[in-house]
């Protein structure tokens, strides 16, 4: 009785938490879950659950995959409750629920969509049961917190229910072994012309056979540990997927996505990078496994069209300005930004400020990440000249050096409104900003910098 | 002159392995061996100028360690003799008597140095690191689940100035051992302190040779170890 009235008054006083910072306009998608948290520490075994769970985690994709399962459900009518634009953590699963529940705690939805952080699967799963935990992928990532791969997939694994069935990755060999007595299917990307053998990333975290210790042999790779692999001293290899996507076609963004039994159908691609064509084929097999048909993911997808701009990119002058995100003490991040502008058609001159500004405020940044990142793809060809800048600019002054940049092509100022002063704008190429996502304020004011200059450069 | 990395195909984690890249680019005529667990160690058959070891995953330093097993008297020996050996983050933990997890129970390691290292994997340990090495300062980071406690008797390889040593109430950090070397601290130790880096140049044989890039390693150490001095600055993250 007690614990029904405790689960009650974190209920109400949630919900009114929530209503309070709505009418004010802020965040309401996580401090409303505290108070619920707070007052009954099993809110979320408590309160109603809609039937159908989807869950989405891993380190790269959540967002979208669960975004577009939430979209392609809706499309097809049913009501679907999901934190997206909210928490990924507890407190915010916890919103989520309680502004799904009725005053009684009932739930008033049948279906969910929730994307989970990785390290915060131990305070969700147990209560949550989902009917399907689709895992993207796994990849290093923060050192500080989430320390290398394995620690976050041990993550999962202890918490995952038994009951439910994983969409996995064949495609990756660390995500893809996660609680392997539980039921699951796998989706993969057939080879693509992209493809290599070797890997050519400093970042590369699955190298041995997991049974044997024996070296991985792969039949293709993507990038760092993502493909197709065999042991090279015993018989364990990648699984065999269910959902395998096929003919990628990135000049009509389409791709096709065929099933074990056989089922086939044509998908709409969101972008052409080898991260969206796994979101696709992703949602596909989870939604296949929800009861959808392919016409009528495919279907629904095409509608949805959110096309995915990879960056933003506008005219000044006589350039293109480019920004490209890149979220700060990321290696990964960093590698996967820096890969694919080199690879822009033409000449690129370039300003990295990616320095995570709240350390500098209170600390000192963890560089290590800039060790584990390929600048080595910024010694590409076609890229003209590099200004680092802000707190940490003389590291990564340093590190292109070891990359292989020549010291002409470099430049440096802790200044980052200085930074824009010391490129060429020279016609016809493109200017591109790497930055952070924690200085938003200062980045948007070096663009219109950048704009300024560029266009000062053309009226000359 | 040859260094030797072991097992990188498991001792890889946060950019360590970039220490003997940039040791490679001051002396480019090393010959660098990577030993896999299922190789034999080069060292134990001929003269190695440095045996390299990088941070790793809990399941690697259990796969290293039992690939060195076999040859722990004969490294014991190298050791003795002076062989050069550098580990860093928690390959230190390789060569110290046992790893105990927090609730759990005591994973015996190699057993050279009398250290205990105990580990909580729920509480990630994130620094700044400050310290000494001889009359150089040294600067770095630490990133890691455990702490080693003991070892009255084994010199340490720093001598703390800020953060923490071997454990938070620590001054001594790592272990040195003739030249033995290792260090909590991870990543790329030394390219972050190009002095400890002519130190390792000369000591592995390249004579007086500058680090790679000294100019701008220096500027950068500079620049990092005034902030590291800042007492307002904080050290521990989180
Ligand atoms: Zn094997």
């Amino acid at each position: 009785m007690m614990r029904k009235l405790r689960f009650l008054l974190a209920l109400w006083l949630g919900k009114c938490a929530r209503l309070a910072l709505r009418v004010l306009k802020r965040n309401a998608t996580y401090f409303p879950g505290v108070v619920a948290l707070k007052i009954c520490p099993d809110f979320l075994g408590q309160v109603g659950k809609p039937e159908n769970i989807i869950a989405v985690t891993g380190t790269n994709g959540k967002t979208t995959v669960s975004n577009l399962i939430a979209d392609v459900l809706t499309d097809r009518g049913h009501k679907v409750l999901s934190n997206r634009l909210g928490s990924n953590v507890a407190a915010g699963i916890a919103t989520t629920l309680l502004s799904g529940s009725s005053l009684s705690g009932k739930a008033r939805y049948k279906t969910a969509v929730l994307e989970i952080d990785e390290r915060s699967s131990k305070r969700i799963y147990p209560y949550l049961k989902p009917k399907l935990l689709v895992i993207t992928n796994l990849f290093r990532d923060s050192i500080m917190r989430n320390a290398h791969p394995e620690y976050i997939a041990s993550f999962i694994e202890q918490a995952v229910p038994r009951e439910t069935k994983l969409v996995l990755n064949a495609d990756d060999l660390i995500s893809s072994r996660i609680a392997p007595e539980n039921e699951r299917v796998y989706f993969a990307v057939d080879r693509m012309d992209t493809d290599v053998v070797e890997c050519v990333n400093l970042i590369n975290d699955l190298q041995i056979c997991p049974i044997c210790s024996g070296e991985l042999v792969y039949d293709y790779r993507r990038y760092h540990h993502i493909g197709r692999a065999r042991c090279r001293d015993c018989d364990f290899k990648s699984p065999e997927p269910d959902y395998l996507g096929t003919d990628v076609d990135t000049a009509a963004m389409t791709m096709t996505v065929t099933d074990k039994q056989g089922g086939r159908a044509v998908y709409p691609l969101l972008s052409d990078s080898v991260f969206n064509i796994y979101n696709v084929v992703t949602v596909a097999a989870a939604l296949h496994e929800f009861g959808l048909s392919h016409e009528e993911i495919a279907g629904s997808l095409r509608r949805t069209k959110i096309v995915e701009t990879r960056y933003n990119a506008r005219q000044a002058g006589n350039v293109r300005v480019v920004m490209q995100m890149s979220k700060d003490k990321n290696a990964l991040a960093g590698s996967r930004a820096f890969d694919y502008i080199s690879q822009l058609p033409g000449e690129k001159e370039i300003i990295l400020m990616m320095n995570c500004m709240e350390d500098q405020k209170k600390w000192s940044e963890n560089t290590t990440w800039l060790y584990d990142c390929d600048f080595e793809f910024l010694a590409r060809e076609g890229i003209t000249r590099i200004v680092c800048t802000g707190p940490r600019a003389k590291d990564y002054y340093l590190r292109l050096l070891i990359a292989g940049v020549p010291e002409e092509k470099l430049r440096c100022t802790m200044s980052e409104l200085d930074a824009p002063d010391l490129l060429a704008y020279n016609p016809g190429e493109s200017v591109c900003l790497f930055y952070g996502t924690d200085a938003l304020d200062l980045v948007y004011k070096v663009q219109a910098k950048i704009i300024r200059c560029a266009e000062e450069a053309a009226a000359k | 002159m040859t260094i030797e990395i072991l097992f990188p195909e498991v001792c890889n984690l946060y950019g360590d392995l970039m220490n003997v890249e940039y040791l490679r680019r001051a002396v480019p005529e090393a010959e660098v061996v990577k030993t896999s667990l299922k190789a034999r160690p080069r060292f134990l058959d001929g003269d190695v100028s440095l045996v390299y070891i990088s941070s790793m995953t809990e399941r690697a330093q259990l796969l290293a360690r039992d690939a060195l097993m076999p040859h722990l008297d004969a490294l014991k020996a190298k050791i003795e003799d002076g062989m050069p050996v550098l580990a860093t983050g928690n390959a230190m933990e390789l060569f110290i008597r046992e790893i105990v997890d927090e609730g759990g129970g005591a994973t015996p390691m190699l057993g050279l140095f009398d250290l205990v290292a105990r580990r909580a994997m729920e509480r990630r340990y994130n620094g700044l690191y400050l310290g000494k090495f001889e009359d150089m300062d040294i600067v770095g980071f630490k990133s890691q689940f455990s702490h080693a406690f003991g070892g009255e008797d084994v010199p340490a390889l720093f001598e703390t100035v800020r953060g923490a040593g071997r454990n938070p109430e620590e001054k001594r950090e790592g272990i040195r051992c003739k030249n033995f070397m290792a260090t909590y601290v991870l990543g790329p130790l030394l390219i972050l302190n190009p002095p400890f880096a002519r130190y390792m140049l000369r000591l592995i044989g390249a004579g007086d040779r500058p680090p790679a890039f000294e100019k701008a390693a220096m500027d950068a150490y500079e620049l990092r170890l005034a902030e590291f001095k800042d007492a307002k600055r904080g050290f521990t993250y989180g």
